[in-house]
């Protein structure tokens, strides 16, 4: 079964987190989710669509609980107020990963009837792109890679042999031989680029 | 390109752009901004029907529904996140009171919000957008620029920079000083109305 599957009507329970940090955690969760969702589509992947699904399903276990941590915080009409307004913003983030998932439920219809998005994806401001690093390059942070190569883009999942690891933090080891999902700017991913030694 | 595809790809830019100014009004609890995400909406309301007359008039021509409805759906999906926008900034607008969670909220976040004033010996100042090469060279995004008393939203590669110009960023917390140093001194925002 699939983990997101697993996790789906997994029972609520409160758990001691502050509003701050349940609040940074879906808007981080809500600009991630969209870029997978569109790197999902663009490099036909249902493990990135089920990573997209996984998330989804953490947003709705992350609404429950900052709802009962607002409810508890609070005191007075004014907190009342205040509060409401930060569920109406955490509201906002969750309709915007359900967005994404319906983004990665077009992965259903067949290749030959799915556009060529390539365009979409591809061109503009901001941009979804796959990176290899070179075999034998040798480690480095992704802290490092960002200061070095570009600051202008984010790696959002890392295909390492059959693996994939979403979300890396800034001191995760690169190697040689993994692959770099990106969003950022598309000079930036050719700066980046340029500084792995990638050819093309 | 194909007219929808250009279209979709205004679409997409146009939500993703209405979400960085929602997050803006929300931090500096500024009202024009919060309008303008709702001007926005507007358009994407009307350009959401219009990419969905576009596919159903290609569906017409080719046959092939399934592709339509690869349309109608992934632009029904930015239409809702073009909503979320609204619905962050619908806070702004009715006034409700700032929970002090939000301006550290939106501190604590992989991409973070900031501005910074044009001062007069920047080397910023008379340059373009496109010259400057900021995503790459700093990390950062101008998003809107602030222009005397006027206000412009996601400006475009040829925008020139002056002196005096309010420029709000988006991008990862470490490129904000580099950011601020580059384009002149950090703004003080006038207390909220």
């Amino acid at each position: 079964m699939k983990l997101w599957k697993k996790k789906e009507f997994e029972e609520v329970e409160y758990r001691p987190k502050t509003v701050r940090e349940i609040l940074t955690d879906m808007k981080d969760t809500s600009e991630l989710i969209v870029d997978l969702a569109y790197a999902a589509l663009l490099f036909n992947s249902r493990e990135i669509a089920d990573e997209v699904r996984l998330l989804e399903v953490e947003m709705d276990e992350l609404k429950y609980q900052l709802q009962m941590t607002a409810m508890m915080a609070a005191r007075d009409p004014e907190d009342a107020e205040k509060l409401a307004a930060v569920l109406q913003v955490a509201n906002a983030t969750e309709h915007i990963s359900n967005a994404a998932a319906d983004i990665v439920a077009l992965l259903e219809t067949p290749l030959e009837h799915r556009p060529v998005l390539f365009s979409i994806l591809k061109e503009g401001d901001e941009i979804i792109a796959f990176v290899w690093v070179p075999k034998g390059r040798q480690r480095e942070s992704l802290e490092s890679l960002y200061e070095k190569g570009s600051s202008g883009l984010r790696v959002i999942a890392i295909k390492r042999g059959k693996r994939w690891i979403y979300d890396p933090e800034d001191d995760f080891t690169v190697r040689g031989g993994d692959g770099l999902v990106i969003s950022g700017a598309e000079n930036a991913i050719k700066q980046l680029k340029e500084y792995l030694g990638v050819r093309k | 390109m194909k007219d929808i595809d250009e279209k979709f790809l205004d679409l997409k830019e146009k939500a993703s752009l209405m979400l960085d100014l929602a997050y803006s009004s929300l931090l500096y609890d500024n009202r024009v901004i919060a309008r303008e995400v709702y001007n926005l909406e507007d358009e994407v309301d009307r350009e959401h029907t219009e990419l969905q007359r576009m596919a159903i008039e290609d569906a017409a021509e080719d046959g092939d529904i399934e592709k339509a409805l690869v349309y109608v759906k992934l632009a029904t999906a930015l239409e809702v996140i073009a909503d979320s926008a609204r619905e962050i900034s619908d806070i702004v607008l009715r006034d409700m009171d700032m929970h002090p969670i939000f301006q550290q909220s939106l501190r604590d976040s992989d991409t973070i919000i900031t501005s910074a004033v044009v001062s007069e010996h920047s080397p910023t100042a008379g340059k373009k957008l496109m010259e400057l090469r900021l995503p790459a060279e700093v990390g950062m995004w101008v998003i809107a620029v602030k222009r005397g008393k006027r206000w412009i939203y996601g400006p475009d590669g040829d925008f020139t920079l002056k002196t005096g110009d309010i420029l709000i960023a988006r991008g990862p917390t470490e490129s904000e000083d580099e950011f601020v140093k580059l384009i002149g001194r950090k703004v003080e925002w006038e207390a909220p109305e």
